[in-house]
């Protein structure tokens, strides 16, 4: 047994959990509104406890208005820091509605897992992916808390596609990995990829754990973050090395300061060039890195339309108020919409004439054309229906 | 006896015979309304005081009257602690205070309801003294409380009767003429006692700035003053914004915001002429500019904003977006800047503003307003003056007045704060019945009242994510174990005045919890 540590804070919409080995199931609790929501907060410790096959422990919780995942998420991650022989507890799964491969990504909401204050709602902002941290915004201290915290959200939450950014395999990717698939997130993100050995463990990884918490195997989706020299010099192995790859994205802070170079359009755009043309050859989406001055709107627009002119399907957001923007630059245009229509409306029209080939005004339509007036109607569709 | 709300009402306060809520609109006033006595000031005679002893002494306010005081300066005001003190000092007990509001800084009432000074209290409560009055057998008699336009009515209908009216006046001249925008230490309008003013059997006026003769504006006039009372301290304008003002930073709230600005957009109202009330939460004032961004964007010239003036629609005035304000209440000092410079900012009087019997109150130009809650039910009710957990934590403010005259009213509301559920199926007190209730903005969409098919249209038009009012507490309520709710005993504490007098809720002593 280790000494009693404290898990989570006393931040609003968190809690405050200290457990210390006892001879019975004791269970102390603070709250603001302590009568109206004491035997609330009861409840959800209980459980979990239960869950975990605890009995002998005294658990004392400060609450600050944390809900109920956030609560068992808490306690769990106390319970096995006091008693480290206990395993997972699987909370409560809500049924999580499958994603699509080719599923519209503008943008992916990244939100740091440790901080229960900007978890809540993060499905609620029209995001196309939500992407919970677990790297870089996480000190080492909170790895091993977050990780629980996290799987918790994933069992409560419903979310249109939600992504969660491991450590490293090499550093506490593995850990990050045996515990958040029970959440049953849509995909890993993988920080730092640079080559497709990284990808293939990362993948065959994943299958073990889908085979032993009973996930169809190859339902979870890789998404590569390329943030080095060597990763973009790889990205083509790197986008191809597994069926679950469906997106990869571009970290160009982390580039930068790999390569020694100061962020600007002219020193970002071959790897990102790269990365593009590697998704591409792959058949997969590239998604831009995040652009940071939250302040400065024409910028983030101004860079958004860049990177869609190379060819991303998308773009990193730090902040829900970034993503109309970003939304509005990756939505279609009227023009685009119309030229789009016509090209599936041809497509349709050789299709009942048993037509192989497809014309408009004589001039042929290649496949891929067709594929991208279909995604280009797709889009419009969803930004119509008030996607954004 | 119960109402039609189905809440139980008590037949009488006192001497008063209560009269039950029967709709927003359900009552005809008949009679006349209340007068004072006949006083005449003949000439060279002096008003003015040296101290509010000495004004107790003059008016012969004595054991058992009732003080009246306004909110203008918020949680910076100093006056009512003052008077009360002084009261306490000379003896006097067993009075009713009338104030429009109290705040937190009105904390030491608490020590003066102990020891007997005070023992009725007729105004809202934001805070400790409500919490304090909540626990039950502190006053003689239920507190009533009642909205802006409530207040004024029930002085002009003769239910209360004020005997010495207290005005705190940032400037004043000798002969009882005072505003609240001039002077050493200006809070804005302070209109909110006019109808203390001329219905009171004695008015004085506490400055801390006496002026040469004519202080004009005149929101309090000469004709109705009986003494001017010179002091060092009246109020501190600091801290007249309350902590509410500034513009929510939260992406949930944010999001909440801009789902209202979306639908004013979407409900067709937002035209050149658009009348709207914006309000001081975090959430309201967000929306607002929103509001402000859109009709910017359109084009569109909006004819008056009101609520409380705020330095967010004072830049709509400068800009062109807004033709007017209409100014009950200040809440930051760029507004009262504003009421000094620019003529399109026009102070405003709560009778004129809200008052139900009355040939014609402004919030009925209103097409819509933006307002809070404390929780919400499914019959579109809403609270605002209690807690989940029963403690009487605040006043009604404008929202009965608001709510009836607009013809949007959109609340905003999060579905939890914190652990606890904003959405329940009974509210705790009903401030505002759901029939003037048109639109219920959440962060998981936008429930419309059943009686608005037309704008269930119009939103789904537009796209927004229109949901059922239920469905929309089932989402939140997953989030959360539900909290113990409260078992209420027979003891009232308060009223809840509808604004035509009517009695639309009680608030009762929590007796213990389920």
């Amino acid at each position: 047994m280790s000494e009693a540590q404290l898990v989570g804070s006393d931040a609003k919409r968190d809690c405050q959990v200290v457990v210390t080995p006892a001879p019975s199931l004791e269970i102390e609790i603070k709250a603001s509104n302590q009568r109206l929501l004491e035997p609330g907060i009861r409840a959800v410790v209980e459980k979990t406890a239960s869950a975990l096959g605890v009995s002998k422990a005294k658990i004392a919780i400060a609450d600050r208005g944390a809900l109920d995942y956030v609560i068992s998420g808490r306690v769990e991650a106390a319970l096995r820091l006091t008693f480290p022989e206990l395993t997972s507890a699987i909370p409560r799964s809500i049924p999580r509605q499958a994603s699509k491969r080719n599923r519209i990504r503008r943008s992916r909401l990244y939100a740091p897992g440790n901080n229960p204050r900007l978890l809540i709602g993060l499905e609620l902002h029209g995001a196309d992916c939500v992407l919970v941290d677990l790297e870089d915004s996480v000190p080492l201290s909170e790895k091993q808390v977050t990780r629980v915290l996290v799987k918790h959200l994933l069992a409560a939450v419903e979310f249109p596609e939600v992504w969660v950014r491991i450590n490293p395999l090499d550093t506490y990717g593995r850990d990050d990995l045996a515990e958040i698939l029970r959440g049953r997130p849509h995909g890993i993100c993988l920080p730092k990829a640079e080559s497709s050995a990284d990808i293939t463990s990362l993948s065959e990884e994943i299958n073990k754990l889908e085979t032993s918490y009973g996930i169809a195997n190859g339902a979870t989706y890789i998404m590569p973050i390329i943030e080095t020299a060597k990763g973009v010099l790889h990205a083509e192995e790197i986008c191809a090395a597994d069926e679950r790859v469906v997106v990869v994205s571009f970290g160009a802070e982390d580039f930068t300061r790999d390569v020694g170079a100061k962020r600007t359009v002219e020193s970002l755009l071959f790897a990102r060039s790269m990365i593009v043309a590697a998704a591409k050859t792959a058949g997969i989406q590239a998604s831009d890195t995040v652009y940071s001055n939250l302040d400065d709107e024409k910028g983030l627009i101004a860079e958004t339309k860049q990177a869609r002119n190379l060819g991303f399907d998308g773009k990193g957001v730090i902040n829900p108020r970034q993503i109309e923007p970003i939304h509005t630059v990756f939505s279609p245009t009227e023009q685009e919409i119309k030229e789009a229509r016509q090209i599936v409306a041809a497509a349709e029209e050789a299709e009942k004439h048993g037509l192989g080939a497809i014309a408009i005004e004589g001039k042929m339509i290649d496949k891929p054309v067709l594929a991208r007036a279909r995604q280009t109607l797709e889009l419009a569709a969803l930004v119509n229906k008030g996607g954004s | 006896m119960k109402n039609v709300l189905g809440r139980e009402i008590p037949e009488r306060l006192g001497e008063r015979k209560l009269r039950l809520f029967g709709g927003a609109f359900a009552t005809t006033p008949s009679g006349r309304k209340a007068s004072r006595p006949q006083k005449v000031v003949k000439l060279g005679e002096n008003k003015v005081l040296s101290s509010i002893e000495q004004a107790i002494e003059k008016t012969g306010l004595s054991d058992g009257m009732t003080v009246s005081f306004h909110h203008s300066f918020r949680q910076g005001d100093h006056l009512v602690n003052q008077v009360i003190d002084t009261c306490a000092r000379m003896g006097i007990k067993d009075l009713r205070i009338f104030p429009t509001a109290l705040f937190p800084v009105h904390e030491p009432l608490i020590g003066h309801i102990e020891n007997g000074v005070i023992t009725r209290i007729e105004g809202s409560m934001n805070g400790p003294v409500g919490a304090f009055v909540s626990q039950g057998g502190k006053l003689k008699a239920p507190a009533v409380l009642r909205s802006h336009g409530g207040r004024w009515r029930s002085v002009e209908a003769g239910d209360v009767k004020i005997d010495v009216a207290f005005i705190g006046a940032p400037q004043a001249d000798p002969y009882g003429n005072a505003n609240g925008i001039y002077g050493k230490t200006p809070c804005g309008p302070i209109s909110f006692s006019a109808v203390d003013a001329m219905y009171a059997e004695r008015t004085v006026v506490v400055t801390n700035d006496l002026a040469p003769y004519p202080v004009y504006p005149f929101e309090i006039q000469q004709g109705w003053t009986d003494y001017v009372v010179v002091v060092d301290e009246i109020g501190d304008p600091d801290s007249i914004a309350s902590g509410t003002l500034k513009i929510t930073r939260s992406p949930t709230r944010l999001r909440i915001a801009r789902l209202a600005a979306d639908a004013v957009v979407a409900s067709g109202y937002l035209k050149d002429g658009f009348n709207f009330q914006g309000g001081a939460g975090g959430i309201s004032l967000a929306a607002t500019k929103f509001v402000g961004e859109e009709m910017a964007k359109g084009d569109v010239v909006g004819g008056f904003a009101m609520g409380g003036g705020t330095k967010l629609i004072v830049d709509m005035l400068h800009q062109g977006t807004i033709r007017t304000i209409l100014d009950g209440q200040a809440f930051d000092l760029a507004a009262v800047a504003s009421l000094r410079e620019d003529a399109n900012h026009v102070l405003m009087d709560p009778g004129h503003y809200a008052n139900y019997d009355s040939r014609g109150c402004s919030t009925y130009m209103l097409d819509a307003a933006f307002l809070g809650a404390t929780e919400v039910d499914l019959d579109f009710n809403v609270n605002v003056n209690t807690h989940s957990d029963g403690l009487l934590l605040h006043g009604i403010g404008g929202h009965q007045d608001v709510a009836s005259g607009s013809k949007m009213t959109v609340i905003t509301i999060p579905t939890l704060r914190g652990r606890l559920p904003v959405i329940v199926d009974r509210v705790t007190t009903v401030t505002t019945p759901g029939e003037v209730v048109d639109v219920i903005v959440t962060e998981r969409g936008i429930a419309v009242n059943p009686t608005r098919e037309d704008l269930v249209e119009r939103f789904r038009g537009a796209g927004l994510p229109v949901r059922a009012l239920e469905e929309i507490k089932q989402e939140a309520d997953a989030f959360t174990q539900p909290p113990r709710k409260p078992i209420f005993g027979d003891e009232v504490i308060a009223l809840i005045e509808w604004r035509d007098g009517t009695i639309i809720d009680t608030v009762r002593r929590v007796a213990g919890w389920e």
